[in-house]
């Protein structure tokens, strides 16, 4: 083997040629790096879901936006015997409204959830982070984090119109554990949906069980039931079908990109390692004739494109860091319309496929050169 | 041997590195090309609708409708030429042929006099007149569907429970290429009459104004907002382009990024042009010394750099450009149109992009090629002469 300091040293010679073709290698990783984090998507939807929830929808929806339910089957399917006494049943109204971006650019749907009083305590991860819980019967509203500030009227203190002077009041801020309530608006059941002229109907009903394994009970149940004609899913299964066209599509619109972009930083690091190869035939001759296999020699360049590359993929990691940190990025939900905002969270898995990512981008582009630096012959390269 | 020579042989004397660099150049350009056309083409539908229609919807939430008395209320408004209204249906295959199509319940007196573009034979909306059941289709949805004329359908809904039957009695062609060929629409009597659309009885979900002046859409929305600004449904109109997006305003920060990745792959691309004149540059500093010494300007040193670099970009933009004209307006565009016709109406790269990407590149080669050059051109003639291939 030729030592690995050779290789290092190498790199280290030509600076500026490392690192130009490593930078080059460190915005591929970064865009790949961010189209992993996009995929993540389900991971905020899907945070929002338990195992021993279930959610009825009217049969025929596939979201709470489009599904209507009357009052009067809360309490019937509260009756069996698998429902947790202590959680219940809640009732919830769901509407996406137009607002306009802080910042002037635009505007997006926000979805406006309308709860009953105990609809805060169903969910223990819900936190008030600022302000207050919204007094039940009232216009008030909590915002969830993600969404708080990015939209006019939706900041503590201010208030949006439902409807003509049937105002929104911002009292707090909350925050869900990552899930995607934090791009929602929390409000009174009844005062939305007296606001929409929809009194006594729900958009949906979660139903908390004793146990996840009653669901199947449950489900057949409810199903079964000629008077309602309902869909029950456990939650976690709903927010995942939600989440499916959404990170499927960012995912694979991330990855083709990105994959097409490391052919463009695998011909780059061909052209450094090239270069390498060419400007050190005579040293290449002389390892040759210290006695250095071809073998080792092809080794020793495949494992310096590979360090070029991984050194660009440290960079580009660091710069997931960066975007990890300071930006949020909004995506839209293809169920509700509405806009869901997703943090890019980096986390070590996406950092380890990056590395790996880098490095068999260096591999193959530095394949080639390495044949070639193998081949040279020892006689010839020192005569030159 | 003159200068013209000198820089030509120059460019072939590394072949490889010369050609694996023209092949960057060419990559990058061909990516840069599609990111823009998907761009385009996703906002292609919105970007070419009339610009003499306007679109009034309910001012808080696209899910909430406005009390159907306020058509007849929005044609009094001058300017107006025709006006037309639909509900979102939420149409679904039961047997899931195709994972989305628009189903619309229409005004059938007026629905295809406002949305022109999309032509009927008048025997078949004469027919649809007559049907109370009647629906007529896209060409393509038809075909996914598998109905002719005389047809029954039946499809679900997301909103409205149950099965719905219809009849086909017509299928509209599209007068332009970018409009939607899958959309399915029938007679909103038939919606409004079904007891099962109790909530939405007597509403309408938006309305659709052709105005006589599209110069004054911006007044003519304003009145019909005003007009409605006092009820406890209000109203907001805008163009029926912005009426599009509005759907999908959730989908702008997405094509934000795709913006910025294009710009990525034109700085990688600057990167690796760099990379190769750096190079170059270096193996040649000897020769430079002799050029200078035997009384060439720096100003010539600094010509070939510069020169050969932007060669080398424009030969690679332009096979890059000449690429993407063939594959994605001739084959893949096509096909994508064909296959996907749902989310892209027309894909297709416009010249506009063809003649950005190649300035671009020719840009960019100048910008890499700028600073090897000038520290060549600045080098004292004894430095460069010290300094061995």
């Amino acid at each position: 083997m030729v030592p690995f300091q050779y290789n290092a040293r190498s790199l280290w010679v030509r600076k500026v040629t490392t690192l130009a073709t490593a930078f080059g290698i460190a915005l591929v990783v970064f865009v790949f790096a961010g189209a992993l984090m996009l995929g993540d998507v389900s991971r905020v939807l899907a945070a929002a879901g338990r195992a021993d929830t279930v959610i009825i929808l009217r049969k025929g929806s596939d979201a709470e936006l489009t599904s209507a339910i009357a009052n009067d089957y809360l309490g019937l399917f509260r009756g069996p015997p698998q429902v947790s006494q202590a959680g219940g049943v809640i009732g919830e109204i769901v509407v996406v409204v137009i607002a306009e971006h802080a910042d002037g650019s635009g505007s997006s749907n926000v979805l406006v959830r309308g709860t009953p009083p105990e609809g805060i305590a169903f969910r223990p991860e819900i936190k008030i982070i600022s302000g207050r819980a919204p007094k039940p019967g009232t216009n008030e509203v909590i915002v969830g984090k993600a969404i708080s500030g990015r939209f006019k009227g939706l900041s503590a203190g201010q208030s949006i119109d439902l409807r003509r002077n049937r105002p929104l009041q911002v009292v707090g801020e909350f925050t869900a554990g990552g899930a995607s309530y934090e791009s929602e608006v929390w409000g009174d059941l009844d005062y939305v949906r007296n606001a929409l002229g929809r009194e006594a109907v729900v958009s949906s009903a979660r139903v908390r069980l004793n146990s996840s394994a009653d669901f199947d009970a449950y489900r057949q149940i409810i199903e079964t039931d000629k008077r309602y004609s309902m869909k029950v899913m456990r939650e976690s299964d709903y927010y995942e079908k939600q989440s499916q066209q959404t990170a499927a599509f960012l995912k694979t619109l991330g990855l083709v990109v990105a994959i097409l972009f490391s052919l463009a930083a695998m011909i780059g690091a061909a052209i450094t390692m090239n270069g390498a190869v060419a400007h050190r035939s005579r040293e290449i001759g002389t390892l040759r004739a210290l006695g250095f296999s071809r073998r080792a020699i092809l080794a020793s360049f495949l494992i310096e494109a590979i360090v070029l590359a991984v050194v660009g993929g440290i960079i580009g990691s660091a710069l997931v860091l960066v975007l990890s940190v300071l930006v949020s990025f909004p995506v839209i939900n293809f169920q509700t319309f509405s806009e869901i905002v997703i943090s890019f969270h980096a986390t070590p898995a996406v950092f380890v496929k990056s590395l790996v990512f880098s490095g068999v981008m260096g591999l193959i582009g530095g394949l080639v050169p390495a044949i070639r630096a193998a081949r040279v012959s020892p006689i010839e390269a020192m005569r030159a | 041997m003159n200068l013209a020579t000198y820089a030509r042989r120059n460019l072939f004397r590394r072949r490889g590195r010369t050609i694996l660099t023209i092949m960057a150049v060419t990559l990058a350009v061909v990516i840069f090309c599609a990111i823009r056309t998907f761009i385009v083409a996703w906002n292609s539908g919105a970007d070419e609708a009339a610009a003499d229609r306007i679109a009034t919807r309910h001012k808080v939430s696209i899910t909430m409708q406005l009390p159907k008395h306020y058509i007849e209320e929005l044609r009094e408004i001058p300017g107006i030429k025709a006006a037309t209204w639909a509900n979102w249906f939420g149409a679904k295959d039961p047997k899931e042929r195709l994972p989305f199509f628009a189903g619309l319940a229409v005004d059938h007196n007026s629905w295809f006099d406002v949305e022109d573009e999309m032509s009927v034979p008048p025997d078949q909306l004469a027919a649809w007149k007559e049907t109370a059941n009647g629906a007529i289709l896209g060409d393509q949805l038809a075909k996914a569907l598998e109905v002719q004329v005389g047809s029954r359908l039946v499809i679900t809904s997301d909103i409205y429970p149950g099965d719905w039957e219809f009849k086909v009695v017509g299928i509209y062609t599209p007068r332009r290429k970018t409009v939607d060929r899958n959309t399915l629409v029938f007679r909103w009597d038939y919606l409004n009459n079904d007891s099962r659309a109790v909530y939405s009885k007597e509403h309408l979900g938006w309305m659709v104004s052709r105005i006589t002046d599209s110069a004054q859409s911006a007044d003519i929305s304003r009145r019909i907002d005003a007009k409605f600004d006092s009820r406890d449904d209000q109203t907001l109109t805008m163009s029926e382009r912005a009426f599009a997006l509005s759907f999908l305003g959730g989908f702008a920060a997405v094509l934000t990024a795709f913006n910025w990745v294009s710009l990525v792959i034109l700085l990688i691309m600057t990167l690796i042009l760099a990379n190769t004149l750096a190079m170059s540059v270096r193996e040649r500093t000897h020769e430079y010394g002799v050029l200078r010494a035997i009384g060439f300007p720096p100003g010539h040193i600094l010509g070939f750099i510069l020169g050969e670099s932007l060669l080398i970009a424009l030969v690679g933009g332009v096979i890059g450009v000449g690429l993407v004209a063939l594959v994605i307006n001739h084959a893949l565009g096509p096909a994508m149109e064909a296959n996907m016709s749902g989310v892209f109406q027309h894909f297709f790269t416009p010249g506009w992009v063809l003649v950005v990407a190649l300035g671009a590149a020719a840009v960019l080669g100048l910008v890499a090629g700028a600073v090897p050059a000038i520290l060549a051109s600045r080098l004292k003639i004894t430095d460069a002469l010290r300094r061995l291939g």
